[in-house]
């Protein structure tokens, strides 16, 4: 087999005494990060061993799954439930459209959670297959660290063996975390939510963050009373303000009760269901209590104390540009370096490794104007810098372009929501440095809005755009009024 | 009328003070910024009292501009700056744009009516009363139809069949129509445009008439449009257009859709949608001539598959009307019978007729479109034409382009030329399609070297819900300079997803640009940023095409 160690980029080099190593790359954790690093890798040459826990939806110290939090309890999952969800309010604005429903519409929790588990199983099974196919060799276990170039591998039956490695990559990930409040064995976190055995009637989520506006919508999308609860005076702390008010705002049309400023206190059993306590003397019983207070890095039994790891204070793995660790052979991608917890960016610093290591092309990850999405009902999606941000870092005035309107669906469906969508540009520039909606499709929309931030595309170049349509994203390129100009230097809002 | 009594027609001459009338008559040598301070403070004053405009400098400047620019012509006083015959999209934005410059602006416009004919129109214009809006209200009631399917896949059942009331429909769409031109009424009026409901005809290249009323314009913009134009076949009497197939009293049990463009495939959708049984003739192999070969393949299979029977290769002869009222259609291959409708969606003609078009010496194209060059500018000085009467391409937000450029053209000193490319376009088919820049076929004959990525993919919608539906997308990349020539989608949300890749296009954005771009996960676009391999390469020297394809997963990992 072709051995590569191009970590300097030179090629097919001899180099004399070369230690032998079972595995040029050895990947511990089979999540979207450690499978592309895996497979790209091998596709350079080198030989890939990979290890992953076993497949359960929901994780433990000793459960996992080869597709990791994504496939199994993230992306996946909670995108199959929030089309789940969506169908309930499509309902009603179907009705002045002239569709006659019955007021008989059920829906069966557990046809889709029987459904959900087969597309995992079948994704599973797909990521399974595109390591074989890539010539890497899927362990089944849990690895650990020994050295800096041997992994133990304890096996499901007991066994131990060791394999070493010319380099070693962790990517294993992160775990929900739950609040020590009394009474918190009581509540769920994302994984156990997306698993449920019922559907709940009411529940309480804990936390401002987007696994809880997501859960909020899904189980009230599904006819549940939601109650959500969160210290600060808006969710989605780090969103651009005013997305963070019209959220909210949106959540509450939809029926979900907000509680900002507030967080729980206790939770205790009763007959009746779980009751919980807040810190402003409420209380609430539930039928659930969802924890989406954040996620910690899955570094706790790796054993890389043993090795001289240097971990940061939430226990990520600390790395450099290139996603290496402190010592050289071993290097760590994805949400265990608690860098930018998604899916693409895992995918990103994966590859960005095996060109690295493996493709003779040292690449650092580029952590510039990467979009994201929440995926609440209605969705948010972001690129580039929120208003805040921009204001912080402008050298001259900002202009501040957004659109607020009604889509054009529920002018015939009577829905009272807005959609709005904004543009942050250099007044000085032209330069367009932060793009937001929140609406429909917001997602699917700002995905190419992505590529001409990224290239540095001006407010002009949006202008000169022709529009689609009748669409909503055709906004994005009428905007033709300044909203606001903000001089530079504002002071900052606390919201 | 409310829009009319804003201002009465002759506003104009008879406001004319005598320093106005001497401003107006003279042609300044100076520049425009430093007379308007002169202007502001000679005319402000008498300007203000007759007319509500809140910039009454601004409107003299620019008159008086708009006669500077125009070379040897005698200076002569016209009752407004600009004409505008037909309040659509292209006429409305003009208008809006001219009047901002500073312009006297009216514009005339046929009575409200969903159908449209020589004598009725209504301000908004295809695309508010009979194209865009109404089209796409039914494409929504339509659609659902297709999500009680899907639900059923995500633990959703109905007690009873869901069914659709068409009449709930059609009067709530004609609700919001009726706002909608009331909206567009009141853009009009807040613009300071004078509303004129009429008939407007050409009379000389300076005056329109109006029911008898003549105007004087320096300059008189047509914005007409186009109307649907059915064959003259025996029994074309009983065919319906998509005006009327957007407001009938009664829901089509079986139509037969005459046309494969893109008003054809959508009126399919919406009809298939609610129900209907659809019958597609088309003279081609394919629907969609002009879209992109894959592009047309995809959505023919896609609309099949839910249910639209498509007669291809057929070319309709006749339609006979049966002693029980239903509609046979006779073609060069057989004759279908049993329709309760059948519609023309055959094409559309420039509505340049009883216009007074030829008697000034307007020029006008073969099928009846006024010829116009960069500027709109046509072959008459004063004359110019915007949208589709200009039969450029038909779409509403390139009449606005169209019409915003030739506001600055006139107005606001800026000579500007509507700029064509890459413009993207949808069509609401179901499911719909998106698309920005070139075809393959157009690529590889303007470029020759390009590479080409594909994917067609189940999106995690369908696996769930077990319907067939598939997402088809293709990139279209110059080999020589990386530039991505041309992006084409079919799937849900295609119109969405593409305008955003549409200001990347535009950029002339290079396909290491896409890739560069991390993916929002999970979403149907990330795909179009994760094409890592080509399909195909297409080389002028063959040697060099390799075909290559790559696993495409959910998660794109």
């Amino acid at each position: 087999m072709a051995r590569k160690m191009l970590i300097d980029g030179e090629l097919d080099k001899p180099i004399e005494e070369e230690t032998h190593y079972d595995f040029d790359l050895f990947v511990i954790g089979a999540g979207s990060g450690g499978v592309r690093a895996s497979r790209f890798s091998a596709q350079y040459g080198a030989k890939v061993g990979i290890c992953e826990l076993p497949f359960h939806p929901i994780s433990s110290e000793v459960i996992g799954g080869v597709g990791g939090t994504c496939v199994i309890r993230g992306c996946v999952p909670k995108k199959i439930l929030v089309y789940g969800a969506s169908f309930g309010p499509e309902l009603e604005d179907a009705r002045n459209y002239g569709w006659e429903l019955n007021e008989k519409i059920d829906f069966n929790w557990k046809k889709l959670l029987h459904k959900k588990t087969e597309e995992i199983v079948r994704l599973n099974g797909i990521y399974k297959r595109l390591l074989s196919n890539a010539g890497v060799k899927l362990f089944e276990g849990e690895g650990r660290v020994v050295g800096p170039n041997e992994v133990e591998l304890i096996q499901l039956d007991g066994t131990k063996i060791s394999y070493s490695a010319k380099h070693i990559l962790i990517a294993t990930g992160s775990r929900a975390q739950r609040p020590a409040i009394p009474g918190q064995e009581l509540a769920i976190t994302s994984d156990e939510a997306l698993s449920l055995e019922e559907l709940p009637k009411r529940a309480v989520i804990l936390g401002g963050g987007y696994i809880a506006v997501e859960f909020a919508s899904i189980w009230r999308g599904m006819g549940a009373t939601v109650d959500l609860f969160y210290r600060k005076e808006l969710p989605l702390r780090g969103f651009d303000d005013e997305m963070r008010a019209v959220v909210a705002r949106n959540l509450e049309g939809r029926g979900i009760n907000l509680h900002p400023g507030t967080t729980l206190t206790e939770l205790v059993k009763t007959e009746d269901g779980i009751k919980v306590r807040t810190d402003h003397g409420e209380e609430i019983v539930a039928d659930v209590v969802l924890f989406a207070t954040g996620r910690a890095p899955n570094t706790k039994r790796l054993n890389l104390e043993s090795v001289g790891v240097e971990l940061d204070r939430t226990g990520a793995l600390k790395v450099d540009d290139y996603s290496r660790t402190n010592i050289p052979s071993i290097w760590a991608i994805g949400d265990a370096t608690n860098r930018m917890n998604l899916t693409p960016v895992a995918l990103m610093e994966g590859t960005c490794f095996a060109k690295t290591v493996f493709g003779g092309q040292p690449t650092a990850p580029d952590y510039g104007h990467i979009p994201c999405a929440v995926f609440c009902i209605p969705s948010l999606s972001v690129v580039g810098l929120s208003e805040e941000q921009a204001l912080e870092n402008a050298n001259g005035d900002v202009l501040v372009f957004t659109s607020t309107f009604n889509p054009m669906k529920n002018t015939v469906s009577g829905r009272q929501e807005k959609s709005i969508m904004k543009l942050v540009v250099d007044a000085e520039t032209d330069k367009v440095l932060g793009a937001s909606m929140c609406g429909p499709d917001a997602p699917e929309i700002m995905q190419g809005i992505a590529i001409a931030l990224k290239c540095g595309a001006t407010k002009a170049q949006f202008d000169s755009t022709v529009g689609i349509h009748p669409s909503a994203a055709e906004e994005f390129v009428t905007m033709r009024s300044v909203t606001r100009r903000i001089p530079a230097r504002k002071p900052k809002t606390s919201l | 009328m409310a829009a009319t009594s804003l201002s009465s027609p002759r506003l104009g001459s008879s406001l004319s003070s005598p320093a106005f009338q001497t401003l107006r008559n003279y042609k300044f040598p100076i520049t425009f910024l430093s007379f308007s301070h002169y202007t502001k403070h000679l005319t402000s004053r008498n300007f203000s009292h007759s007319t509500s405009s809140p910039h009454p400098c601004r409107r003299l400047t620019t008159a008086i501009r708009a006669e500077s620019t125009n070379g040897s012509e005698p200076p002569r006083h016209y009752d407004y700056d600009l004409f505008t015959i037909g309040a659509g999209s292209g006429g409305v934005r003009a208008s809006r744009f001219a009047s901002n410059f500073g312009a006297k602006v009216a514009v005339c416009e046929l009575p409200f009516s969903t159908i449209s004919s020589d004598s009725t129109g209504g301000v908004g214009g295809t695309c508010v009363l009979r194209g865009c809006v109404p089209k796409k209200l039914l494409v929504y009631a339509s659609k659902f139809s297709h999500e009680f399917e899907e639900s059923g896949g995500f633990g959703w059942t109905y007690e009873a069949e869901p069914k659709h009331d068409w009449s709930t429909l059609i009067a709530n769409k004609n609700a919001e129509l009726q706002r909608l031109t009331g909206i567009y009424k009141n853009i009009l009026k807040n613009a300071d445009v004078t509303l004129i409901e009429g008939r407007g005809k050409i009379v000389d290249p300076h005056t329109v008439d109006v029911n008898g009323k003549l105007y004087s314009a320096k300059n008189i913009l047509i914005s007409v449009g186009g109307r649907p134009f059915i064959p003259d076949i025996p029994g074309s009497e009983y065919a319906i257009d998509s005006d009327a197939a957007l407001d009938l009293p009664s829901k089509p049990k079986k139509i037969a859709i005459v046309g494969g463009g893109y008003i054809a495939v959508e009126f399919a959708g919406i009809f298939n949608g609610l129900k209907s049984d659809v019958h597609v003739f088309i003279r081609q192999k394919k629907v969609l001539r002009g879209f992109d070969e894959e592009v047309r393949d995809f959505v023919g299979e896609q609309m099949s598959l839910r249910g639209i029977e498509f007669h291809t290769e057929e070319m309709p002869q006749a339609i006979i009307k049966s002693s029980d009222g239903s509609l046979s259609l006779k073609t060069n291959k057989g004759t279908v019978d049993g329709f309760s409708h059948v519609m023309f969606a055959t094409g559309r003609k420039p509505n340049t007729k009883n216009l007074g078009l030829e008697a000034v010496g307007v020029k006008l194209s073969n099928n009846g479109a006024i010829e116009v060059d960069e500027y709109s500018q046509s072959s008459v000085p004063s004359i110019w034409a915007v949208g589709d009467v200009t039969d450029r391409i038909n779409l509403t937000p390139v009449a606005l382009m169209e019409g915003g450029a030739l506001a600055k053209t006139l107005f606001a000193n800026e000579p500007t030329k509507p700029d064509y490319s890459a413009v993207p376009a949808a069509v609401f088919s179901q499911p719909p399609i998106g698309q920005v820049g070139l075809t393959e076929e157009q690529a590889i004959k303007e470029f020759g070297d390009i590479d080409v990525y594909t994917s067609n993919f189940r999106p995690l919608k369908a696996t769930l819900s077990g319907l067939p539906d598939r997402v088809f997308m293709k990139l279209i990349v110059c080999a020589k300079t990386n530039k991505v020539l041309g992006l084409h989608m079919c799937g849900d949300d295609s119109p969405e997803i593409v305008q955003g890749f549409a200001v990347a296009v535009k950029a002339g954005l290079t396909k290491a640009d896409f890739d560069a771009t991390v993916g929002i996960h999970p979403t149907a676009a990330e795909e179009l940023v994760t094409m890592r391999s080509p399909t195909r390469k297409v080389r002028s020297t063959p040697s060099e095409g390799k075909a290559d394809s790559d696993i495409k997963t959910a998660a794109g990992v």
